[in-house]
């Protein structure tokens, strides 16, 4: 790993270059990362709460045909389709939302593979911020990130002074990329990052995974489940939050009589249909079913399959949730 | 780009009714390069899609060793099944499969043979019968146990009728008490008293068994009663599935997909799973 020095005044040119070069490039904004056209827009703040989205819809759009098709009298005529491909810098990602390509790689890598998916994430530069931001629904130390980890970073800053941040070359996609951009970089010095890095608060440790994963195994039928999310009104904003939530529906969708798409659009295990059979049966016909599929996805069934947490800590279901369930509660809550 | 949830195209060969409301289509895919290439094994199931109204998922009924048309049969349930039971011969369906594991039947040449279905599942486990058939000296002893709720819910009357016909197989047709008419002359009771009554036996046999859950709950005891070891009795499960290939995140049970580490499991596979099923 290269470290090197880039001012911000320099950053802000490298910026102006990616766009003038005609790439996309995003960055948190108020609410949600958007793109941005200029780079007055851009404000990186360390201790800004993570936005309220993260930016997996730019890998995993929250709906996306997958198929086009049109019908005649007894046939019908299917139509591929293109996904745009256009290099994609992300600036300023906060260390819980970098490491959700490496999560979710593992799921549409599996076997099959999803295109859709690869070809978007192959076109992204990642660049990551270290983290000044901590409250009471933050904790990435407790999934195996930090405030100042890079990992899932191409590329990560960490803010020297006033002036200058550290930028480190953290992969080879992130090296391939920097090269063109060499003019803006100042040798670096590791020593001035670790006394910045090191004064960084981390959020506590709410449990220990390993533990938690431990629990799960055995505990499928602990009544402790009862209960669990009944307060829960089955919106699923936790799913559409989550920088790493994957499940979806396919659906059709017809433009008139003969025409029409086939989409791939989010869901969420929490709605009440999600695993109704046309029957009438349901599997999770409770709420309590559907939180503890919910928990045992992302700390049990997840790491068993593909050896990562489904979850980032990045406490956005519990910022965002109307009935104020706390996942970290709840997960904490696993164990004897 | 590749892309995993492009269906092939396919048509309706041939429409079978089967019950009043459950059909069986014959289907040909399309692409000539397609259907010369494509192959599966006895399990394995496919989504099938009627285009405007979305996807379904079943099994394919038919078995691997009969190459001239794909085989499926459905109930008339939901928005695709009630779409699919709209279209005429002729008319062009989405296919995308096969997809999951199958019955390992290659493992299980010379063994016996014991078929258990009650209603509609007599498709998935038709297909198996019709592959075991087909390959009819690598296995011994073969029976068949079927189960309807009434003589007019008797799915694959054809089939069944071949069955009973071959004097190489035990082929025994129940209903429901009460479900029986005049005329019927095969046995009245529910699936686990004949299972008992007929008493296959245990030794060197394996069991495929597909029906309702009720069905499986009360047949299972005296398959272990009659000395079955959990390992040889095989079964194939539903769940409401979209995308058939381990992404969708709605098939699990517990860490395992049914669409791809099943449908088929054994026994002792299905009791190391949580009871979410």
């Amino acid at each position: 790993m290269e470290e090197k020095i880039i001012s911000k005044e320099d950053l802000l040119n490298l910026c102006k270059d990616v766009i003038g070069n005609g790439h996309t490039l995003i960055t948190p904004g108020k609410t949600e990362y958007t793109v941005v056209k200029d780079t007055s827009e851009i404000v990186l703040d360390t201790t800004a709460k993570p936005t309220k989205a993260s930016y997996k819809t730019f890998v995993f759009p929250k709906a996306e045909p997958v198929i086009y098709y049109k019908r005649g009298k007894n046939d019908v005529q299917l139509l591929d389709v293109e996904v745009e491909q256009k290099k994609t810098v992300i600036l300023g990602a906060k260390p819980c939302d970098t490491n959700s390509f490496n999560i979710l790689r593992h799921l549409f890598n599996w076997d099959y593979k999803d295109e859709f998916y690869n070809v978007r994430e192959k076109q992204f530069i990642v660049i990551g911020l270290m983290c000044n931001f901590s409250d009471n629904f933050c904790f990435c130390t407790s999934v195996g990130s930090s405030p100042v980890s890079d990992k899932g970073a191409d590329i990560f800053l960490v803010p020297l002074d006033e002036n200058n941040y550290t930028l480190r070359v953290v992969t080879e996609k992130g090296g391939e990329f920097i090269k063109d951009y060499s003019k803006y970089l100042n040798a670096g010095d590791e020593a001035k990052t670790k006394a910045v890095t090191d004064t960084v608060k981390h959020p506590e440790i709410a449990f220990d995974s390993k533990q938690v994963h431990e629990w799960l195994g055995t505990n499928f039928e602990n009544p402790k489940w009862d209960g669990v999310g009944d307060l829960c009104l089955s919106c699923a904003q936790c799913a559409f939050v989550c920088p790493v939530c994957h499940c979806f529906d396919i659906v059709d969708e017809d433009y008139n009589y003969t025409e029409g798409r086939r989409m791939k659009n989010w869901d969420g295990c929490q709605f009440g249909h999600f695993t109704l059979h046309a029957s009438g049966h349901n599997p999770r016909d409770i709420q309590g079913k559907r939180y503890r599929q919910r928990v045992n996805h992302k700390f049990k069934y997840y790491v068993d399959k593909f050896g990562e947490i489904l979850c980032t800590g990045c406490g956005r279901c519990s910022r965002g949730c109307a009935v104020s369930i706390d996942i970290k509660e709840i997960v904490s809550n696993c164990k004897d | 780009m590749d892309n995993i949830y492009k269906p092939y195209l396919a048509e309706i060969a041939e429409i079978i009714d089967e019950t009043p409301d459950t059909r069986t289509f014959k289907l040909k895919l399309k692409d000539p390069e397609v259907a010369k290439n494509f192959s599966f094994k006895a399990g394995q199931f496919a989504e099938y899609s009627v285009f405007g109204e979305g996807e379904s998922t079943f099994c394919i009924a038919s078995s691997p060793t009969r190459t001239d048309f794909l085989e499926c049969s459905f109930k008339v349930y939901g928005k695709v099944t009630q779409a699919l039971n709209r279209l005429n011969q002729g008319d062009t369906i989405g296919f995308r499969g096969p997809y999951g594991n199958h019955f390992p039947l290659e493992e299980l040449k010379g063994k016996n043979v014991v078929f258990i279905a009650g209603g509609i599942g007599l498709a998935p486990v038709r297909c198996v019968i019709d592959n075991v058939l087909d390959w009819r000296d690598d296995y011994k002893d073969v029976t068949i146990i079927y189960g309807a709720r009434s003589v007019g819910d008797i799915v694959y009357k054809q089939e069944i009728a071949e069955w009973k016909a071959r004097p190489d197989v035990k082929t025994v047709v129940t209903v429901d008490p009460g479900g029986e008419t005049d005329g019927w002359d095969g046995e009245v009771g529910f699936v686990p008293t004949i299972v008992e009554k007929l008493a296959p036996k245990a030794e060197n046999t394996f069991a495929v068994i597909c029906g309702p859950p009720v069905m499986i709950k009360f047949t299972m005891p005296v398959l272990e009663k009659l000395g079955f070891k959990e390992e040889n009795i095989f079964t194939t499960l539903e769940n409401r599935m979209k995308c058939g290939l381990g992404k969708c995140g709605r098939c699990n049970i517990g860490n395992v997909y049914v669409c791809k580490d099943g449908p088929v499991f054994n026994y002792t596979q299905m009791k190391e799973r949580p009871q979410e099923f």
